[in-house]
């Protein structure tokens, strides 16, 4: 995450620098301080050899990839970028700062040329394309700084997502309903999004809003925070506990550090005549994807 | 649980004495493949034309790199497993291609489990999310095929792999797969969470 403050007009050659070194440092050839420190935490409690075995190869690739400034996955993912700016500062030629960057950082073997024409599935050899990145902009004008926050996140995660439109009578008593669809969810993803994964549940909303809630949700929030919502930190604390006596385990291969975090964000639902409609989704992010910073 | 060192061509012999938690370490000649690769590779089977590679006894890697170009050829910058479930559709093609192991990660469905029982193979799982570890392994790209076509990551790189490892055995010749195993027992401890009380 960078924040950059102070110059009521940022200069967009300081601007440009500090993405790059964003990107380069922080982004593709680590993973944010969070992450490692939960997954060295599994890495002590884990009691099964092979999930133990797993965690060291992939603590110890991160160690790797940062000593030898090579991208931690070959697989970067799709980047989302979420912004939030005041009346002081000015967005302008940011969008254009960053694709010319994601360009130049898949010219330079940091992240493999991976986005393809939707139709043709041509790809177009250096990360350009239409919609990329994605900008989620937040503009608040009593903030006196600008705050950028990158997230690649793996696809193969999003093999693992599930949307499903909920009635009061499907929830249940204490969300019951919920609560068994994300362990079903995560049940049938197993090992496909390259676990011990973060999950995020968006409820509320329409089916796009919760989509977007369950991305954010992993990418913007610490893995390592606790909720300020006393009742939304007990669920997510509940459903952690439940994901990890799954025996999933890193990779796949069983052990019980599966999630290392469940993040939810909620958003108001709507009362229609048919009873109330929440949308939800499930969003899974592989192990090295929380790169912000 | 044992340790075995495989080196390229692979026979169905040495496949058939691998269980399902075994640990592998590879020496050879790998194949990368992606679903572009297996999608071309179907329809050239079909119009009954030549295919660049023969398969047989040979290891496929569910994996896209991100590559160097070195004087006058190409260095595997960082290489790792895809998730492989996307493969599925072509599991008895890759089986009747005489391809002997599966490189991947996240498992492989019902068909793949009775094509491997069937063609004699096994599906071994690569640590996910290690490009840089995985890319120690590869001394050498020997070629490529379809790069212009079909891109980096779906091309098919050609690479000489040295003890790469480990690979864990997800999925045997005898039909056993640890993938399903654990989902089996991942419901029967979500069924305990849900009993109405």
């Amino acid at each position: 995450m960078a924040i950059l403050s102070e110059k009521s007009v940022i200069d967009k050659q300081f601007l440009k620098e500090q993405m790059s070194l964003l990107l380069r440092e922080k982004c593709y050839t680590t993973i944010s301080p969070d992450v490692i420190y939960l997954m060295k935490k599994s890495y002590e409690e884990e009691t099964s050899d092979s999930a133990k075995e797993m965690l060291k190869t992939m603590i110890g690739n991160v160690r790797m990839a940062e000593n030898r400034k090579k991208p931690v996955c070959q697989s970067p993912g799709f980047p989302t970028v979420y912004i939030r700016w005041g009346k002081g500062t000015d967005i302008a030629g940011l969008k254009d700062i960053l694709k010319e960057e994601i360009v130049n950082d898949t010219k330079d073997g940091f992240l493999r040329p991976s986005m393809v024409h939707p139709r043709t599935r041509k790809n177009t050899g250096d990360n350009s394309g239409v919609g990329v990145p994605n900008m989620e902009l937040e503009y608040d004008p009593a903030l006196d700084f600008m705050e950028i926050l990158i997230s690649f996140k793996g696809c193969g995660a999003e093999l693992g997502n599930a949307i499903k439109i909920f009635t009061p009578a499907q929830i249940g008593k204490e969300a019951k309903g919920i609560k068994e669809f994300v362990i079903d969810t995560v049940i049938k993803a197993g090992g496909k999004p390259c676990p011990p994964i973060a999950l995020g549940i968006g409820i509320g909303g329409q089916m796009d809003i919760a989509a977007k809630l369950s991305r954010r949700a992993v990418s913007v929030r610490k893995w390592t925070d606790h909720n300020p919502d006393p009742e939304i930190a007990r669920m997510e604390e509940e459903i952690l506990g439940m994901i990890n006596q799954l025996g999933i385990g890193p990779g796949g291969v069983g052990g019980k550090t599966t999630a290392l975090a469940v993040r939810y964000l909620p958003s108001s639902g709507e009362l229609s005549l048919l009873g109330c409609k929440e949308g939800w989704d499930e969003n899974l992010s592989h192990w090295e994807d929380r790169v912000s910073f | 649980m044992k340790e075995m060192s495989l080196t390229t061509p692979i026979t169905e012999e040495q496949v058939l004495s691998l269980d399902v938690n075994d640990t592998v370490y590879i020496t050879g000649i790998v194949y990368t493949a992606r679903d572009m690769a297996h999608l071309k590779v179907r329809q050239l089977l079909l119009h009954k034309e030549n295919l660049p590679e023969d398969f047989s006894g040979g290891v496929i890697f569910h994996a896209g790199p991100v590559v160097k170009k070195v004087d006058g050829g190409w260095e595997i910058w960082v290489i790792g497993p895809t998730t492989s479930i996307r493969m599925e559709p072509y599991a008895e093609m890759v089986g009747q291609l005489g391809v002997k192991v599966i490189v991947g990660k996240g498992g492989m469905g019902e068909d793949t489990l009775q094509s491997l029982a069937k063609y004699g193979s096994v599906y071994l799982l690569a640590a996910p999310g290690c490009g840089v570890t995985h890319a120690e392994a590869v001394k050498k790209v020997l070629r490529v095929h379809w790069l212009a076509e079909l891109s980096v990551p779906e091309a098919i790189w050609v690479l000489e792999v040295n003890k790469w490892g480990p690979l864990i055995v997800g999925m045997d010749a005898q039909g056993r797969s640890i993938f399903k195993c654990i989902a089996l027992k991942a419901s029967n401890v979500k069924e305990r969470f849900f009993k109405v009380q």
